[in-house]
């Protein structure tokens, strides 16, 4: 099993329900092919420094999970045909950090 | 001996000055590698303050001649500052 980084960019224009369902789809891809899913951290939206498809901004989402190939191969081709994303990356790390956050996420705010 | 104490005075002048592509050669934040050594912080691409440093005012990566930086952590800092610009962080 390998350790890996995925942060997604979704569209600004989605609403709430939407977002939480884009999220549940590759959280389920990701479990049906053998990977398993350690963190997730919602960034939430965020100003591009650059625009990107006439976009200014976007959801940011951090997942880290372990898997193997089979599963970046599965999750790379949903994504590349789903219109609700922009961006994505896939980072392979050699373990994971879960305690560092860089970001301010939903849940460390309301604390 | 007259060098090294002129290096010493712009280092203070300049310490909170940010370094330039066209830095001289005697503008230097220090000899030894930063990123390097016990203490030395993690390099990721999603630590967006670090990146910060090492890339100038128009967004183009610092040479390592001007920062200082080992050729190994040079490497791999310019692949965590592209990972960054590809999700508009940076």
């Amino acid at each position: 099993m390998n350790c890996y980084e995925h942060t997604l960019i979704a569209r600004q224009d989605l609403q709430e329900d939407q977002v939480k369902k884009l999220i549940e789809k590759y959280e389920n891809i990701i479990k049906t092919n053998s990977g398993k899913i350690l963190k997730i951290e919602d960034w939430g939206l965020k100003n591009f420094s650059n625009i990107i498809k006439k976009n200014k901004k976007g959801f940011y989402f951090h997942l880290k999970f372990e898997g193997i190939g089979k599963t970046i191969e599965e999750l790379e081709k949903a994504e590349n045909i789903d219109q609700l994303l922009i961006r994505y990356l896939t980072v392979r790390v050699k373990s994971h950090d879960l305690k560092k956050e860089y970001f301010e996420t939903k849940d460390s705010k309301e604390k | 001996m007259k060098k090294v104490k002129n290096f010493r005075k712009s280092k203070k002048n300049n310490k909170h000055s940010k370094l330039s592509l066209f830095q001289k050669g005697d503008l230097k934040f220090s000899r030894s590698c930063p990123l390097s050594g016990k203490n030395a912080p993690v390099i990721d691409y999603k630590d967006i303050k670090l990146l910060k440093k090492y890339i100038s005012e128009s967004g183009r990566i610092l040479p390592s001649r001007v920062t200082s930086v080992s050729l190994k952590k040079q490497k791999e800092l310019s692949r965590s500052i592209k990972r960054a610009r590809l999700l508009a962080l940076l």
